[in-house]
């Protein structure tokens, strides 16, 4: 089959469109503070500043080839240092928009095609019959045998509830028992939450692929769920850019929803404060440090500091002000974990772990012995890069502390705990 | 079994919820005096916003000049406060000639104990300037050092052995031409370059090395290979990137393990001096109860009886603050405060008066290197005696409206080598003054 090359942006043209107003190219003052912010410079020779100064320059064609562009994790960190305002993660999406798909990265693309092939929208492609499956399945076991929660429920497609919350494709398809936590945090806050079977899942790739017409139906397909279910919350659970793709999604191609987007985070926070989720860091007996990783797409890119300062009321709720340690820099300023804008999917593993070094140096900074953090890419991501650079810090989810301090941690749902954690349950 | 169709979606705004924030100051502008502003309102339990994209902030070498040169002489200033005696008499609307002595020392002593506090320890204003190293090994005269750059000075006027150490990789320093530059005034300095522990190839940046050297295991390395560069010497001059957020620390780890005296010289940009000053504000005011609103700008302020308004977006949508009273520190051109048009000077978010030459054939002399300076440099905001921006009719532009930093007139902070003393001090002025308009209000 022949190859379809690769068109040739026209950066500077391009830029004049999207760029707001006062912040184009010639601004640059080239100063240099968005590549050295950028966990990505260096990489196949290339950095924000440079890409920029390139731009301006018309090597268009350089631009439009680069494989960097797949290195860019869209995390806007570049955006966030400079002091002109130049965004350069907009004109990076332009050129993975413009690869054609036999080019891009085949996990990325893979991982849409995915999305786009069940009802679901599931990256892993699990179908909406076999998520309920697999629901209901692991429902009855709980109910079965952890009699403090024989009522326990996990409502499907349930018509009027309050919250329709989202679920990550990997808990339902590989670690099935890691959805249990969060069913008991909404049992015992008494919310009135569903899932549903068209649209449940939480991951979306196709943003990051650079397709935006499949990343306008994956929006639709979920946006219509909730419509139709009469759902007045969409709660995104823990998972960063399945917020961020949908939040920026209906505002870019227009959706209208009846209801609204919210995070699982401010929720936590919430239930923390009203007493109904009674935590506390008495467990933490052996003073045990935690730190937390500020997911890009819901700190930097999105809520901002009020969302950076309800994780870390919940973490020191869960763990002891004495017992928290934030990395360096932290909340809008931080370092993108690289594991996101796809680069999980795109098998550049390589590229990848130089990238997650930097996060790396900060965690080990902490000398904290777990991260927590609110998002499946970080998650993974940090895990694999501790592993590669021979760190020895675990990686937890919220739901899993918070239940571990509630006492209610079932014998399953403990994967993620070193043995420091299990000796302080046993 | 569902396909993505390939048709091109709508686009369409959706609707945003705008949030709403009340407060008694709201501080326009995140350079130093934007920042110093923050400080001293908070130090006075004023209730305070700010909003500003960091800038020229992230610029800065870390230090604090007060006065390092009379505009019209050669010689650099070794007495700052009498140097500004001398400016009253000569330039009495220069901001500096408006504030007494006092207050400029109380102002660098507040705004410097500030940093102490968070690891992060600075020289307090001292009875002379002091005279420390540039990046490129000239000297200039400071008020105020980061503790971090102190032993430089010290090992300078000691004429101590000292060895300049540098990095493969590394752009924006080179112990060579230090050494070059300085090689008459300082014969027992020497250089190496060594390579940074797991940094081995391309472009290395100094806010990577520094945030690599908060992990211990990166400082042990480094310490071996700083012994084995020190040869004789017992001090060693490394280029600034001795940690971000704990650099006392730091440098004092450092030097356990060597058993050297290390200073850090500061770096072209980017470098890491002013990310450290701009992190550290963007994590200790929000925690002192600042709502600080980082990396946007305001696009309106309107002013009405009871008070002002504030219009700005963040990423998450239209934001508005409602305020007592504002202090503009927007900056000059390189910040966006103030404008160059092709006919005239502007001040960029209410179109206030600039003080500036009749026409723009006089904003520059023939030369750009003449030592005169050039007139647009000395262009800004005029203000009042309660350091109030004036109005076309030279009264105040609303009573509840104050300016400090570079944006005001009748200075020029690069040629005087006062960039941080008209921020801090003006910052301080226009505090006080707020202060007392707020008490009146009461
Ligand atoms: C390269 C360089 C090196 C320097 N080195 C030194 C040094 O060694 N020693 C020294 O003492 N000084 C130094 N300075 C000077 C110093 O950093 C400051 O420029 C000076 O202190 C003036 O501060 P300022 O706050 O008045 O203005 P600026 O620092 O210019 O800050 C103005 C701020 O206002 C913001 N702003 C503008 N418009 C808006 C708006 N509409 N809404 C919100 N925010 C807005 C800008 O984004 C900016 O953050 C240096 C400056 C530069 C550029
Ligand atoms: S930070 Fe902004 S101004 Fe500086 S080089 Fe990067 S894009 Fe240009
Ligand atoms: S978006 Fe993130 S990864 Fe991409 S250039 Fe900017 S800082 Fe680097």
């Amino acid at each position: 089959m022949a190859e379809t090359p690769i068109a040739t942006i026209n950066f500077k043209e391009e830029a004049h469109r999207l760029l707001p107003e006062g912040a184009s190219f010639e601004a640059c003052l080239t100063c240099g503070l968005c590549s050295s912010g950028c966990p990505a410079s260096g990489i196949e020779n290339m950095d924000p500043r440079k890409f920029i100064r390139m731009a301006e320059l018309g090597m268009d064609e350089e631009l439009s080839t680069t494989p960097w562009v797949w290195c860019c994790t869209q995390c806007k960190r570049c955006h966030h240092v400079c002091p002109m305002n130049i965004d350069i993660s907009q004109l990076v999406f332009l050129a993975r928009s413009n690869w054609p798909e036999d080019k891009k990265p085949q996990g990325i693309v893979r991982s849409c095609q995915m999305i786009c092939a069940t009802d679901s929208t599931s990256a892993m492609g699990l179908p909406p019959a076999d998520f309920v499956f697999v629901v209901e399945d692991v429902l009855q076991e709980v109910q079965a045998t952890q009699p403090a929660f024989r009522h326990l429920q996990a409502p499907i497609d349930k018509q009027g509830a309050h919250f329709f919350v989202n679920q990550n494709s990997r808990e339902p398809m590989s670690e099935p028992d890691e959805m249990v936590p969060l069913w008991k945090i909404f049992h015992l806050v008494g919310a009135d939450w569903t899932y549903s079977s068209i649209g449940w899942a939480a991951e979306n790739f196709c943003m990051f692929s650079g397709n935006e017409a499949a990343w306008y139906e994956v929006i639709k397909k979920r946006v219509d769920a909730v419509n139709n279910l009469g759902c007045q919350v969409w709660l995104n659970t823990e998972c960063g850019h399945s917020y961020y793709t949908m939040w920026q999604g209906m505002k870019r191609f227009g959706l209208e929803a009846n209801f609204r987007l919210e995070s699982l985070i401010t929720y936590y926070a919430r239930w923390i404060r009203e007493g109904k989720l009674p935590v506390n860091a008495k467990w933490n007996s052996k003073g045990i440090k935690f730190t937390v990783q500020d997911p890009c797409m819901i700190v930097r890119k999105a809520y901002g500091e009020a969302i950076a300062e309800d994780m870390r009321f919940v973490v020191t709720s869960l763990v002891g002000e004495e017992n928290f340690i934030d990395m360096q820099p932290n909340r809008s300023a931080n370092y993108c974990c690289g594991g996101g804008g796809g680069f999980l999917q795109a098998g550049m593993t390589e590229h990848r772990r130089t990238y997650g070094k930097r996060k790396f140096d900060q965690i080990a900074a902490t000398g904290a012995a777990y991260v927590l953090t609110p998002c499946h890419n970080c998650h993974s991501q940090m895990e694999d890069i501790g592993h590669f650079y021979g760190g020895n810090y675990g990686v937890v989810h919220f739901w899993t502390l918070i239940c571990l301090s509630l006492g209610i941690l079932g014998e399953n749902e403990r994967t993620y705990l070193g043995p420091d954690l299990l000796a302080l349950i046993d | 079994m569902t396909t993505c169709q390939m048709n091109t979606p709508p686009e369409m705004d959706m609707k945003e919820e705008t949030r709403h924030f009340n407060t008694q100051l709201a501080i326009i502008g995140s350079g130093i005096a934007g920042f110093a502003a923050s400080i001293f309102a908070v130090n006075r339990k004023i209730a305070t916003a700010q909003i500003g994209n960091t800038g020229a902030l992230a610029y800065t070498t870390g230090y604090l000049d007060l006065l390092g040169k009379q505009d019209d002489e050669q010689a650099a200033i070794a007495d700052p406060w009498r140097a500004l005696e001398e400016l009253r008499k000569n330039q009495p609307n220069h901001p500096l000639s408006r504030i007494p002595t006092a207050d400029i020392h109380n102002g660098f002593d507040e705004f410097t104990a500030f940093f102490g506090e968070y690891g992060l320890a600075y020289s307090r204003p001292g009875a002379n300037n002091i005279t420390a190293l540039t990046p490129v090994g000239t000297l200039k005269q400071t008020l105020c050092v980061p503790a971090t750059m102190a032993a430089g000075p010290r090992a300078f006027a000691a004429q101590k052995p000292c060895i300049i150490v540098d990095f493969i990789g590394l752009k924006g320093f080179s112990g060579r031409q230090v050494v070059a530059n300085l090689h008459d005034r300082w014969p027992d300095l020497g250089t190496e370059r060594i390579a940074f522990p797991d940094m081995d190839h391309g472009e290395i940046y100094p806010e990577v090395m520094a945030r690599a050297l908060e992990v211990p295991a990166t400082r042990e390395k480094l310490a071996a290979a700083l012994k084995g560069a020190a040869g004789q010497a017992k001090v060693i001059g490394l280029p600034a990137i001795l940690g971000m957020h704990r650099p006392d620390h730091v440098r004092a780890e450092l030097e356990r393990l060597t058993s050297l005296e290390i200073f850090e010289i500061p770096t072209m940009p980017p470098s890491v001096p002013g990310i450290r000053l701009r992190e550290l504000f963007e994590q200790v005011l929000p925690h002192k109860g600042v709502t600080l609103i980082p990396q946007q700008k305001v696009t309106a302020l309107t002013f009405a009886a009871e008070g002002a308004t504030l219009s700005l977006s963040d990423s998450y949508g239209p934001i508005r603050i409602h305020t007592q009273a504002v202090i503009l520190a927007t900056g000059r051109f390189l910040s966006g405060g103030l404008e160059a048009h092709p006919d005239e000077i502007r001040e960029q978010l209410l179109g206030l008066p600039v003080t500036q030459p009749a026409d723009r054939t006089l904003w520059y002399r023939d030369r750009y290197t003449d030592r005169r300076g050039h007139a647009i440099h000395r262009a800004g905001i005029a203000i009042d005696h309660a350091f109030r921006p004036l109005a076309r009719d030279r009264r105040p532009y609303n009573e509840r409206l104050f300016t400090a930093g570079i944006i005001l007139a009748h200075q020029d902070w690069i040629r005087s080598r006062s960039g941080a003393g008209i921020a801090i001090a003006t910052a301080y002025r226009a505090v006080a003054e707020v202060e007392r308009f707020l008490i009146a209000q009461a």
